[in-house]
């Protein structure tokens, strides 16, 4: 019975478990920082354990899988409807592995207030999973919204030196782009006339004036260009993710960066068909822009930290590339790229972290020849700098690979520059890993630095793992994704006659897989 | 003529708890305290059973006393228990405010009771002149309460400055009636309006006129731009506690006669008074937003942030009659709870007659009064409008009655103007959170009663955010009740 009602109810579990037990922190006596460690940690690992039920269960179909629905407030049209397909199930794994993960980095990083610290990581996780699972617009922006404080206290409060700056920059940011969102949400439920704020609803019956789309296309990208975030609003995240603590940064770029482009496909484009087609050449053009800025911007960083935020602008551009491109490869490509995306710089935040630790700075001038007293942190930097760079064997490889070959009859000019990034992300990753890790040991603060702990080395292995698993192995993903990316195609397709790239019969992408 | 005293009972329940409060001082010896804190829960609890009785009464809605002058409507009952509850919590946080300020008088817990009775009034009145007399009735109470602190200048300033304008938007809104009852023969809100549908052009602009001189009234009482100068300096010199029930109780009424007047007497001049109500709406959000930006002490930025409030709110009245006045409602639940805590718990800290009012005072306020810093950052998100907090729901639905009405382009204002609010709502988060105490600890801690009233607000604020049903459920009914 226990089995077959949480079999039923997995995706609520997943969503509400990790609030209740930062509700649990909290009664935690303050002086039991182990305790709240420990429970933080057990309730994000139970919470992992769990998802993978999903894994065992998902089906590579197109439909909406683990649907719950219940009235929230009926009259108002106002449901908790949540449910997974392919663009959201491995997000959703995603969320749930970096979690812990990120919660064991800290372990010995955060001192102060450690039981706030836990509550807040909980509430985050809670928040972005729903996000995620979300069926219902109402629902989608009050975790989309909710969302916005945890982080917020999480760099305010555990932040590097100029985190005040950056926890209001980046919630100022994030509101501003979202609060139009919501007016769109409005004028959607009231133009639609369903009285309902259901999203697979709206996106089967509500026609929206080709007109009217373009605004409420607008409005809804600006919050989600602003979340990926796309070149030029792109400003918060180098401050937001220098600043932010280890455990932040990982989040943040892990998981918060794909929520933009997550919202794209899962609203914006459904919902305002027409109006997408005609902005995927901006988008598009955007996207190239933000690859070749953020690599470029990259090459010069002195600070890891800030070189690998920078990155992040480049890799999501691939992302966004992809999803303007709108075939089926691409999308396929796209969805597996913030996959890699949140693996590969999220290992490279933890890496960063780790050498903060013992040294105190970021400065990749402070660094040198760490390959001489860390020789298993060089390997394994070594290895996630490969798959970040995409490097064929690497998961980052077929994700861009898929992009990039789809993107080529959306355009071959952006699909060009695009493949500059490539080589880019070659030289700044590169560069850094030759300073940082060979050659010999330059400072003297550097001779005697410990290398992986156990704890560290658990953090980091299992990412690397995945790297690696899922650079070889990547049908055994792409398979769950293609179907829910061909349902869009074709729900797109039926609504707009005449898309403005005309969309081909790609081959399909089992076959250019390795 | 009915004679029916039924609607009027809470009413005089509440006013005979004050006289009581008042001759409780008389016969208290010397050297100790008077129960009047303790007389007016009693009373205010029996206040909120007879509205209940009232509320599930066969014939409720029906029953109307002075000459259908006072109404018992769902409407007015709904109106009734939140002020109710509004001076309950607000008796629970003062007694150790007043204790901290030496303001331990009797007549403190009586001004407030009788200052109930008139807001309890406004949002029954169905009659004209019933509404002036509730308004006065409520107001001169406050002006009283506000001067409390009569050797701080700040308060006898905030006195002045409440009563002279407060004086002056009487005698507009009494104008306003007689320009009413000159254009229609009556004060009663029904006949106004039956007089109103399909009168003479001349009558209408006279109605007209009335009907703007109304509104300059209740601007004034509501603190919407331009009619907003008194609210940050009555707000700041104001006892804290007396702002907290201002601000919280005077909104709610004022409110809540609003709501009636216009969709009672004057909704056959709706197209004429929504404009005017959709520019107020906008300076109001726009002005009251910019001008707390500007604020380094916590209660006059909390002073700006209600103007604002009053703009958010009156985006949902320019939607009248639909969807509008149940959002209103809602929408004041939520603020009521939020300013009652977020005045509260500046008051909670005071002690020898020093309360923290900059934003420096607040530095590093999450170590030493976790509880306290956790519930006061909760008020601020929902001020904010970020879920999941009442506030957001409140907002969702003001928006919603905008845009469902046609006014998207205030909606958009408004969540505009939100995204600003969030900057200095956020930066006392900052001065909690993120920077360390500085200095001593000079601040009390919570006592009892107060700390049961800030976690009931805490409650209330996220109970409203997370499963709003029942209460939108109570609010449409009551505006279901307004004819």
């Amino acid at each position: 019975v226990i089995s077959d009602l949480l079999r039923q109810h997995l995706l609520s579990v997943l969503v509400f478990l990790p609030a209740l037990g930062a509700v649990g922190i909290s009664l935690v006596r303050r002086e039991d920082e182990r305790l709240q460690k420990l429970f933080g940690l057990g309730i994000s690992g139970v919470v992992f354990l769990l998802s993978l039920l999903l894994v065992l269960e998902f089906q590579p179909v197109a439909a909406m899988q683990f649907e719950e629905r219940c009235d929230w407030f009926p009259s108002y049209g106002i449901s908790y409807h949540v449910g997974i397909d392919g663009i959201s199930y491995w997000l959703v794994i995603l969320t749930t592995f970096l979690t812990p993960l990120a919660l064991l980095g800290s372990w010995e990083s955060i001192h102060d207030r450690v039981r706030e610290f836990n509550v807040f990581m909980l509430l985050l996780e809670a928040g972005m999973l729903g996000v995620f699972v979300s069926l219902d617009l109402f629902l989608f922006y009050v975790f989309w919204e909710a969302m916005l404080i945890p982080m917020y206290f999480l760099i305010g409060i555990w932040g590097h030196e100029r985190r005040i700056y950056a926890a209001l920059k980046f919630f100022l940011y994030t509101m501003a782009g979202s609060a139009l969102m919501l007016v769109a949400f409005l004028v959607v439920y009231k133009v639609a006339g369903l009285n309902s704020f259901d999203i697979p609803r709206l996106v089967a019956s509500a026609r929206f004036d080709p007109a009217l789309q373009m605004w409420l296309f607008g409005a809804c990208a600006l919050a989600f260009a602003v979340k990926v975030p796309m070149w030029p609003f792109h400003t918060w995240l180098p401050d937001a993710h220098v600043e932010a603590p280890t455990a932040g940064s990982v989040i943040l770029a892990g998981v918060l960066l794909k929520m933009g482009s997550y919202g794209f496909l899962r609203l914006a484009i459904p919902l305002f068909p027409e109006a997408a087609v005609r902005f995927a050449p901006w988008i598009g053009l955007l996207a190239v822009v933000g690859i070749v800025y953020g690599a470029l911007v990259s090459l010069v960083q002195p600070d890891m930290k800030k070189l690998v935020a920078y990155s992040s602008v480049s890799h999501l551009g691939f992302v966004m590339l992809g999803i303007a491109a709108f075939t089926p490869m691409a999308l396929v490509g796209s969805v597996y790229q913030m996959l890699n995306h949140g693996i590969s710089t999220g290992a490279l935040f933890f890496m960063v972290g780790m050498l903060y630790d013992r040294r105190h700075t970021r400065a990749i001038a402070e660094f040198g020849g760490i390959k001489n007293v860390m020789p298993w942190f060089a390997a394994l930097f070594l290895l996630v700098g490969l798959s970040s760079i995409a490097v064929p064997g690497f998961n980052g490889f077929i994700g861009e690979f898929l992009i990039l070959m789809g993107s080529w009859s959306f355009s071959p000019a952006l699909a060009a520059v695009a493949v500059l990034g490539v080589i880019l992300s070659a030289a700044y990753i590169l560069w850094m890993l030759q300073r940082v890790l060979y050659g010999e040991v330059t400072h003297q603060e550097n001779a005697h630095l410990k290398d992986l702990s156990l704890r560290e080395a658990a953090i980091l292995v299992p990412l690397v793992a995945l790297a690696l698993f899922m650079g070889v192995a990547s049908p055994l993903f792409t398979r769950s994704i293609e179907p829910s990316v061909q349902a869009l195609m074709r729900q797109v397709q039926s609504r707009v006659p005449h898309p403005a790239a005309p969309v081909r019969p790609a081959p399909a992408t089992a076959q250019v897989t390795p | 003529v009915s004679l029916d005293l039924r609607p009027a009972v809470p009413a005089l329940i509440v006013a005979l708890a004050g006289l009581l409060a008042l001759l409780s001082q008389a016969f208290t010896p010397r050297g100790r305290r008077a129960p009047a804190a303790g007389l007016a829960l009693v009373g205010l609890a029996a206040a909120l059973v007879a509205v209940a009785l009232l509320a599930s009464s066969p014939d409720r809605g029906r029953s109307a006393s002075l000459g259908g002058a006072l109404a018992a409507d769902e409407f007015a009952l709904f109106g009734q228990a939140l002020v109710l509850l509004v001076g309950i919590l607000t008796v629970l946080l003062s007694p150790s405010y007043l204790r901290a300020c030496g303001l331990e008088r009797g007549e403190y817990y009586a001004l407030v009771l009788f200052s109930l009775v008139g807001m309890m009034g406004l949002v029954s009145a169905r009659e004209m002149i019933a509404l002036f007399v509730a308004l006065e009735i409520m107001s001169v109470a406050l002006y009283a309460l506000a001067g409390m602190r009569r050797e701080q200048v700040e308060s006898q300033e905030s006195a002045v400055k409440y009563f002279v304008t407060g004086a002056f938007s009487s005698a507009f809104l009494l104008y306003g009636i007689a320009l009413l009852y000159g254009a229609t023969g009556s004060t009663s809100l029904a006949r106004i309006a039956v007089a109103l549908s399909g009168a003479a052009p001349g009558t209408r602009t006279l109605a007209l006129l009335g009907t703007g001189l109304v509104l300059v009234g209740f601007g004034f009482k509501v603190a919407s731009v331009p009619f907003h100068m008194w609210a940050p300096d009555v707000y700041e010199g104001a006892p804290t506690s007396v702002t907290a029930f201002m601000a919280a109780g005077v909104k709610v009424a004022a409110f809540g006669g609003l709501l009636r007047v216009l969709s009672e007497a004057v909704p056959a001049l709706g197209s004429s008074w929504r404009p005017v109500l959709a520019i107020l709406a906008v300076v109001s959000m726009v002005g009251g937003n910019l001008g707390a930006l500007a604020q380094g002490n916590v209660k006059r930025m909390l002073a700006y942030s209600s103007i604002a409030h009053a703009g958010y709110l009156l985006t949902a009245l320019v939607a009248l009659p639909r969807a509008a006045a149940e959002a209103v409602l809602f929408y004041l639940v939520a603020y009521a709870a939020v300013n009652l805590g977020g005045f509260g718990a500046l008051a909670a800290l005071a002690r020898d007659g020093k309360e923290p009012l900059s934003l420096g005072d607040l530095s590093g306020l999450a170590r030493r009064r976790p509880a306290l810093a956790a519930a006061l950052t909760v008020f601020l998100i929902s001020l904010t409008g970020v879920p999941v907090s009442g506030g957001f729901v409140g907002k969702f639905y003001l928006f919603w009655a905008a845009v469902g009405a046609g006014y998207a382009a205030l909606a958009v204002v408004g969540v505009l103007m939100s995204v600003v609010s969030a900057y200095y709502y956020l930066r006392v988060v900052v001065f909690m959170y993120m920077r360390e105490p500085v200095g001593e600890d000079t601040w009390s801690a919570v006592a009892p009663g107060a700390g049961f009233a800030l976690a009931v607000s805490v409650a209330v604020v996220l109970f409203l955010g997370i499963y709003p049903a029942p209460v939108l459920a109570l609010a449409r009914l009551a505006a279901g009740s307004l004819h």
